[in-house]
């Protein structure tokens, strides 16, 4: 879902930098309040395995693939939504630069869709869903899934208002694609939160596992 | 399981996925790039093929329609390492990954809260 340079024209691809600006400095904020320096390593290693599963692209049906995004296992993980501002942030800025996935000067839309969108709707998401039912890996599925799904919606909408999709259209591909491609990263981010909590059910800000 | 423990089993995953992903990843193109070949007529939305004359049209005409032709010579450009193969994109992933886990070491070491 990386939006390439020609996708945006530049006034728009600022006015999305400003928004990414904004949320990095509360990502920011956040880490130097509330990011204990025991979780450093951790965020280090999740910001690398979420690097490397980007890179692997699983095939969906209609000659299509998709992979995994991780904001909302990053948020979900380390208990914030601004975390998966912190680590998307991170991982966009040396995909967009070294890898030339994802364009320069879109990358704050990339910022926001990803990162922004995909910490809030992945934690919000995760919380909401595990106080309904209970199921702490259910939540992280359906709010990974959500994550996912939202941020191409999202995607769907700036390339509207870019004039590079029409607006119907690129809701119902962007929407369908999408809707496949949040199996994985919900699938994935059930499984990870699982290893994670198994390994070390210390490190998670809220405890996983199903609650009372 | 100790933290150094926990640390070294999840370098360990994240440089075992590296390693694989060039091989095991789809070539296909992903879901906002096959939205966007189905729009400019490249790809059925719901087919296969992808005509590559008008992919290369597409993106040209994206360009014309936003007026951003910026252009950013990347240094191992789609994951991979100009004139090597496979070997190249496993050496790009793995470079990624490790450039990843010291740069967001850094970053975070300076921006997280001090506990002393």
């Amino acid at each position: 879902m990386h939006i390439p340079d020609a996708f945006i024209p530049l006034g728009q691809a600022l006015i999305y930098w400003i928004i990414a600006l904004v949320f990095i400095a509360l990502a920011l904020r956040w880490a130097r309040r509330s990011m204990g320096e025991e979780k450093i390593p951790l965020v280090a290693v999740l910001a690398a395995g979420i690097f490397a599963i980007q890179a692997l692209n699983i095939p969906i049906p209609w000659g299509t693939s998709g992979h995994m995004v991780g904001a909302a296992l990053a948020a979900i993980v380390l208990g914030s939504p601004y975390a998966g501002v912190f680590v998307l942030t991170l991982v966009l800025l040396v995909q967009g630069i070294i890898f030339g996935d994802g364009g320069i000067t879109v990358m704050g839309a990339n910022i926001v869709n990803m990162g922004v969108v995909g910490g809030f709707v992945g934690y919000y998401g995760y919380t909401g869903v595990k106080g309904l039912i209970g199921n702490s890996y259910a939540a992280a599925f359906i709010a990974g899934w959500a994550s996912l799904f939202v941020s191409a919606i999202l995607c769907a909408v700036e390339l509207a208002i870019a004039g590079t999709f029409p607006l119907g259209l690129g809701l119902t591909m962007m929407g369908t694609y999408h809707a496949v491609i949040g199996l994985i990263e919900g699938g994935i981010t059930a499984v990870a939160l699982y290893l994670i909590a198994s390994a070390r059910p210390d490190i998670l800000e809220r405890p996983a596992g199903v609650s009372a | 399981m100790e933290t150094k423990q926990f640390v070294i089993v999840g370098i360990a995953i994240a440089l075992v996925i590296a390693i694989a992903a060039p091989f095991l990843a789809s070539g296909n193109p992903d879901g906002l790039e096959s939205a966007f070949f189905s729009i400019y007529g490249a790809k059925p939305f719901m087919g296969d093929e992808l005509d590559e004359d008008a992919a290369g049209a597409a993106e040209e005409q994206a360009i014309a329609t936003t007026g951003n032709d910026f252009a950013h010579e990347a240094l191992m450009p789609d994951y991979s390492i100009p004139g090597m193969d496979k070997a190249g994109e496993v050496v790009a992933v793995v470079l990624g990954t490790l450039l990843m886990l010291v740069l967001v070491f850094g970053i975070a070491k300076v921006s997280a809260r001090s506990d002393n």
